[in-house]
């Protein structure tokens, strides 16, 4: 398994949060907007999704759309607001010492 | 590869899910197909832009056991078995962590040991203003006997009797509350002796 896809998917729920703390989003519309930045399979949005609305951190609600199927959006709840703070706050504090340490090493 | 592909070698994989669970999920893919169409994609772009059906199934399943165990991405499902809850035991702690904890309470109580005693001098007077007031005519009959008494003291000495009930019932709430806080300290004190705090 390709390591960087590994990084992508640990990174994807962290986007996925981050996005729907923007504004209310529905599947498709995540998949789009994800996809904008990182290059993950879109397909293992869903899995995530629900996991994220099992876990309490979203709830959904449908909305109709003209000429398809009805949206199904996702909307961040109060715990999930914590859970996405507290998730960027490690990932900016990973991101940051693993730099530094590429940085000391000789490499570059 | 097609929708129609796509889903059935999906549906096949998530089998082991529950039916209802399973089909909402297929639900969504088939929705993004429905809105990857009107964006103009064709099938066979949006099933390569959703990946391989197989990892996604292996990501549904796993996703089912990270709340049980810290599964990083992928999760083998053969080891899946949710784990009966062992009851925990307690172990006792070590011979060191007994010595720093007895140490540490040891320092705690230099503050709160007197602290508590504060606590009940205050109660315990109180209390004793209480019961002064109340038998204060008594006294003021026994001072009768030695000096002379203006009668102004004896009003004094009737409204200390009233004074010293409604003290009195005002201090029953402080009682209680001295006993509970004295219980809670010292259980907590035997509790983090003996190390099942």
């Amino acid at each position: 398994m390709d390591i960087s896809i590994q990084f992508k998917k640990g990174a994807l729920e962290l986007c996925v949060l981050v996005l729907i703390h923007e504004r209310d989003r529905y599947g498709y519309e995540l998949a789009q907007s994800v996809s904008e930045h990182i290059e993950v399979a879109e397909g293992a949005l869903y899995p995530l999704l629900r996991r994220l609305v099992n876990e309490g951190y979203c709830t959904t609600y449908l909305q109709e759309s003209t000429g398809g199927p009805p949206r199904k959006y996702y909307k961040l709840t109060s715990t999930g607001e914590t859970h996405m703070k507290t998730l960027v706050t490690e990932w900016k504090q990973f991101v940051y010492s693993v730099s530094r340490l590429i940085e000391r090493g000789p490499l570059l | 590869m097609k929708k129609h592909e796509f889903l059935t070698q999906l549906s096949a994989q998530l089998s082991q899910l529950p039916p209802e669970e399973r089909l909402e999920l297929l639900e969504d893919y088939e929705a993004h197909f429905a809105f990857g169409r009107q964006n103009g994609k064709s099938e066979e772009e949006i099933v390569s832009e959703l990946g391989d059906p197989h990892e996604l199934a292996k990501e549904a399943l796993g996703e089912r056991f990270i709340t049980q165990e810290p599964v990083y991405w992928y999760h083998d499902s053969s080891k899946g078995q949710p784990h009966s809850a062992a009851p925990a035991q307690r172990r006792g702690r070590g011979m060191t962590a007994q010595v720093f904890i007895l140490i540490g309470m040891f320092f705690a109580n230099i503050v709160l040991g007197p602290l508590m005693i504060a606590f009940w001098a205050v109660v315990i007077s109180i209390m004793a203003a209480a019961l002064a007031g109340i038998v204060s005519p008594a006294l003021l009959a026994l001072d009768m006997v030695f000096h002379s008494v203006s009668p102004a003291k004896w009003f004094a000495s009737i409204f200390m009797v009233g004074f010293g009930i409604l003290l009195g019932v005002g201090s029953k709430g402080l009682l209680k509350g001295a006993l509970l806080t004295t219980r809670k300290y010292l259980s907590w004190n035997y509790h983090l002796a003996k190390g099942d705090a």
